[in-house]
């Protein structure tokens, strides 16, 4: 079963999202952007897309933690 | 014949309250006294001409502009959702993404860099919340390797843990 939280357009995908299109370096741009109401993962990924001039980055990848929190 | 020595009479100036003088009680010249032979004058001749003077003094008449940047050419304000007054500009110009030129193009003042700070706070503020959601099975590993990130940012700001 799909974690709800992982679901696409919930905050912890728009961060993902976000964080790996703009760059670690920018989080708090990120957090911002990624709190914001979307009215859809495509909205979401057109802004990027038109910031970054690339696709969206991120989310592709579902392995193993790599360090314990 | 009764004798009339005075005392109180009502219509005496001093008894009507519509007398008032400036400087304090009821149907007085005004003038000063008190001081030494010779400067009551002086010093009263001085209230009247500076009376005289402030009567004449008139108040400054408003003439402030219609506009207060009345003669100045400014363009107008748009709002946030016009089209871009500077069509040939990358909207990201300035910044460290996308097209256009860098944060090398920014002026000295606006190059100071509080991004390590500011990623410290989030790190400090989201970290539980963000690490949790890393702990998912459904997680990306981008999203790992952001929290990652800001891991290392809040041990730099507390070396201690």
């Amino acid at each position: 079963m799909v974690d709800a939280a992982w679901a696409p357009g919930s905050l912890f995908d728009n961060i993902d999202k976000f964080a790996n299109s703009l760059g670690y370096q920018n989080a708090g741009i990120v957090m911002e952007l990624s709190m914001m109401s979307w009215k859809s993962t495509d909205d979401r990924d057109a802004f990027i897309t038109s910031v970054t001039g690339q696709d969206p980055q991120g989310g592709t990848e579902k392995n193993y933690i790599k360090r314990n929190y | 014949m009764a004798e009339n020595r005075g005392g109180m009479r009502p219509t005496a100036p001093q008894n009507n309250p519509a007398n008032v003088s400036g400087t304090g009680g009821a149907g007085q010249s005004g003038n000063y006294t008190g001081f030494a032979y010779g400067q009551n004058q002086t010093v009263n001749n001085q209230r009247i001409e500076g009376n005289q003077a402030m009567a004449s003094a008139q108040a400054a008449t408003p003439s402030a502009p219609a506009s207060p940047y009345e003669g100045i050419n400014m363009p107008q304000l748009g709002t946030l959702f016009d089209p871009t007054t500077r069509p040939d500009e990358p909207i990201t110009a300035g910044v460290d993404f996308g097209p256009g030129p860098g944060s090398e193009a920014l002026s000295k003042n606006l190059m100071n860099n509080t991004r390590i700070d500011e990623n410290a706070k989030i790190a400090q503020q989201y970290l539980p919340d963000l690490a949790y959601a890393a702990k998912s099975p459904d997680a990306p590993d981008s999203f790992k390797r952001f929290v990652n990130y800001l891991v290392e940012n809040a041990q730099v700001m507390n070396p201690n843990g």
